[in-house]
């Protein structure tokens, strides 16, 4: 399935996703095509119902009072701070995450007996189940941005870490060979040859820790928070403002898909002319 | 299930693609009229991406011809038969079931009693020279093996016609040799009516009675060379002064196809 | 499926250092305690767990935060499998579906559940919905790349022996997904138990999820500490197994 897909084959890492080439050229513009029509159509029934009372305003809003609202939302100065804050922690967990990822990656690339040590750490806590160590976070640090950084970091760590690692050693053994006959120094081998080789799978890690990234630090803030788009959702449902807090996740959606968009994106432009 | 093979006869087989590119129809085969005779062992070789493949898959009933006819013991090829075994090219042992299971497999699709299947299935392996290794799975075995429980499969159905698919193309050379010289003397006892398709051209001569030669797309029989070297050949008969006269008459007619389907699948994009 | 995975050399060595990682973790944990205020000690952990696991409040949450994992994780089974299987197998399904599939996949699914609350109400219903929109994606993924990535000369094979669909489902399709299932699975066991909790901290009636919160608005940390590692480590030890298994497997 060319789905890049997330939650997918993790045991050790995510294959990326085998592109057959029998993609027929015109399938890229069905497929967008299909989204936009079933996107329509659920906006259609969604409007429908609410307007002829199929479900109370409270359960969903009809779309053309909650798109508005987004509008206006998203517009005026109070939404900043919230959108800053997730934003933020989003940043610093992607950073600092893909970079402990790839050098542990790395690191267990080298050391494969430390590797594995740690490994069934990593494959039972890889996906979210780390976010369940929050409150405990939130004790020692306090309810702000950093307890929420550190919890997603590690949770974006460990994809990339698993498919840094398994990309690295996925690389024919032809190439380390080709290095060494040419007298490549270590950190040649390692940014030349090496994780050039595997870019393939540390892409699909990156994208992983990305997503797992934004679930996290939303999924946090929903839990408490003082501050951000998730804290906004939790605010909203308990002041029974169902257009507001559908508004917020409009935006969060609307992120997420930015996000898919843009990683989907420089995947092509950096892995074109790849394929085997 | 039959007994001794059964002739197969082609009548102006012609077999087009829709081109992927947008270019206008791809033939692959273009009008291939050509008779296998009962009991008899025909190779097809050329150049890689010629078609015969192709060819071999409409004769299996895997695909069907865009004009013409097949025919297999006078009944016309619509579908895959169980009267027609194939073996295919790539490794398509089952990795989850053993040897047994895996020989066994087209006689449980088959619904054949079990203990048909049992002693069919061990008629095969045995034929194929696989027996003590009933219980192993494919992954302990080598890839020369894997062919030959593929091999067994194919014999288990006893079918009257056996089409090979560049069966040892991923094998090493001491392995083809062996498994091509394993296929001779089961064709000698099965007397099925053999389609080897291979790009080896000494493979071919070797095992086989005749030759088609075939051109590079579209695909048509541009030779068809009778091997007439003793029956009971060896390996040795590969330098013989008759074997090289044959062997040099087929590469003359394929030289030129090969290198035509160089050029073609390795344009430079304008 | 008795293939027998060779050990690496040294396996034991590395199940001693996996065992050593997880005793210094408590190591560092008794000397953070000391250190700080709020962390309890991993004794007065352990002991907190020792008498929860007698109260029978506890327990009533323990059932339903257990219970409502399991329904959620069995529903994302079969229908992930159900949905994966369609989109494995036809490449209309995919053409249509796979963008909507991959964004939703991103989204993060907790906010949907006050969007359930109205609807399903406080009790299990949410709850369970919710921990199935957690652990369909894995197995939906997984199963639909599986299918995807059988190779070509199976499905060959199949035709060429002529089987029928259901043949080749039970001697084909199913044996060759056993791998991807298995990992989809271990992933929906984790995701599946993670909503209900997530739910049950955002509102329940009744949990382990809302026991956690309960310990921390009361500051009993000891208590907090020792829900929470004892669902974590309900997942942890699921996953292992089943990781084992899928390893096998493969």
């Amino acid at each position: 399935m060319s789905v890049r897909a997330p939650e997918a084959v993790a045991g050790t890492a995510r294959r990326p996703a085998v592109r057959r080439r029998r993609r027929r050229p015109g399938s890229g513009l069905v497929s967008a095509l299909a989204t936009v029509v079933l996107v329509v159509l659920a906006g259609a029934v969604a409007e429908v119902g609410a307007r002829a009372g199929w479900w109370t305003p409270d359960v969903l809003p009809a779309p053309s009072d909650i798109l508005p609202a987004t509008a206006q939302i998203v517009a005026a100065p109070e939404f900043w701070p919230d959108a800053l804050r997730t934003g933020t922690e989003l940043l610093l967990s992607c950073v600092f995450g893909v970079l402990a990822g790839l050098l542990l990656g790395v690191a267990f690339w080298k050391a494969p007996g430390v590797g594995r040590v740690f490994e069934p750490y990593l494959v039972s806590f890889y996906a979210v189940p780390l976010v369940l160590f929050y409150p405990i976070a939130i004790v020692l640090i306090g309810i702000n941005q950093w307890s929420v950084i550190v919890l997603a970091s590690i949770m974006t760590a460990i994809p990339m870490t698993l498919n840094t690692w398994t990309g690295l050693r996925a690389i024919p053994p032809v190439y380390l060979k080709l290095a060494a006959s040419i007298r490549c120094s270590r950190s040649q081998t390692l940014f030349r040859v090496a994780l050039p080789a595997a870019a393939p799978y540390v892409f699909a890690g990156l994208r992983l820790g990305v997503v797992y990234a934004l679930i996290g630090t939303v999924a946090m803030e929903f839990t408490t928070a003082q501050a951000g788009l998730g804290y906004q959702i939790r605010y909203l449902y308990e002041s029974f403002d169902a257009v507001g807090m559908y508004a917020y996740i409009l935006v969060i959606v609307a992120v997420s898909v930015l996000l898919t968009a843009v990683l989907e994106i420089a995947e092509r432009l950096l892995l074109r002319r790849r394929d085997a | 299930m039959s007994g001794p093979g059964s002739g197969v006869t082609l009548d102006d087989v012609r077999v087009a693609f829709a081109a992927r590119d947008g270019d206008g129809p791809v033939v692959a085969v273009d009008g291939v009229t050509q008779e296998i005779p009962a009991r008899g062992f025909v190779s097809v070789v050329g150049p890689s991406g010629c078609g015969k493949s192709t060819l071999l898959s409409v004769i299996a009933g895997l695909r069907g011809a865009t004009s013409g006819r097949v025919e297999i013991d006078g009944r016309t090829v619509s579908g895959p038969d169980r009267d027609v075994g194939v073996m295919f090219q790539e490794d398509s042992t089952l990795p989850w079931k053993n040897v047994t299971d895996n020989v066994r497999f087209p006689l449980q699709i088959a619904r054949l009693p079990r203990t048909e299947q049992a002693a069919r299935a061990q008629d095969a392996i045995d034929l194929v020279g696989l027996g003590g290794f009933e219980r192993r799975y494919p992954a302990e075995l080598s890839g020369g093996m894997r062919q030959r429980v593929a091999l067994a499969r194919t014999l288990a159905m006893r079918p009257s016609v056996l089409l090979m698919d560049e069966p040892f193309a991923a094998l090493d050379q001491q392995t083809r040799l062996l498994l091509g010289a394993e296929v001779r003397r089961i064709w000698g006892e099965t007397h099925q009516t053999v389609l080897f398709v291979t790009h080896d051209i000494s493979e071919a001569i070797l095992l086989s009675q005749q030759v088609w030669v075939m051109s590079y797309r579209p695909g048509t029989i541009i030779d068809v060379v009778d091997v007439d070297l003793p029956d009971d050949r060896d390996a040795s008969v590969v330098s013989t002064p008759r074997f090289n006269e044959l062997q040099n008459r087929i590469w003359e007619k394929l030289r030129a196809e090969s290198m035509r389907g160089f050029a073609q699948e390795n344009q430079v994009p304008a | 499926m008795s293939l027998t995975v060779a050990r690496p050399p040294g396996g034991s060595r590395v199940l001693l250092g996996s065992v050593a990682v997880a005793v210094a973790a408590v190591v560092v944990w008794e000397v953070a305690s000391h250190l700080s205020f709020v962390i309890p000690r991993p004794l007065a952990t352990a002991g907190a767990l020792v008498r929860d696991l007698g109260d029978p409040r506890f327990l009533a949450g323990l059932r339903e935060t257990l219970l409502a994992a399991l329904a959620a994780f069995a529903l994302a089974t079969l229908v992930g499998g159900l949905i994966g299987l369609g989109l494995g197998l036809s490449r209309w399904a995919r053409v249509v579906f796979a963008p909507i599939i991959t964004v939703l996949n991103g989204v993060p699914k907790i906010v949907l559940y006050p969007v359930l609350l109205p609807v399903f109400h406080l009790g299990y219903g949410s709850k369970i919905v919710m921990g199935l929109l957690f652990g369909l994606f894995p197995v939906l993924i997984n199963v639909a790349t599986g299918v995807r990535e059988i190779p070509d000369v199976y499905w060959r094979l199949a035709r060429s022996v002529r089987a029928n669909r259901w043949q080749t489902l039970t001697h084909i399709l199913l044996p060759a997904i056993r791998g991807p299932l298995l990992t989809g699975v271990r992933l929906a066991v984790s995701l599946s138990l993670v909503g209900v909790v997530l739910s049950e901290f955002f509102a329940t009636k009744q949990g382990l999820g809302r026991v956690v919160l309960q310990s921390y608005s009361g500051g009993d940390y000891a208590d907090m500490m020792s829900t929470i590692l004892l669902l974590i480590a309900i997942s942890f030890v699921l996953s292992l197994l089943l990781w084992r298994l899928e390893r096998r497997v493969r």
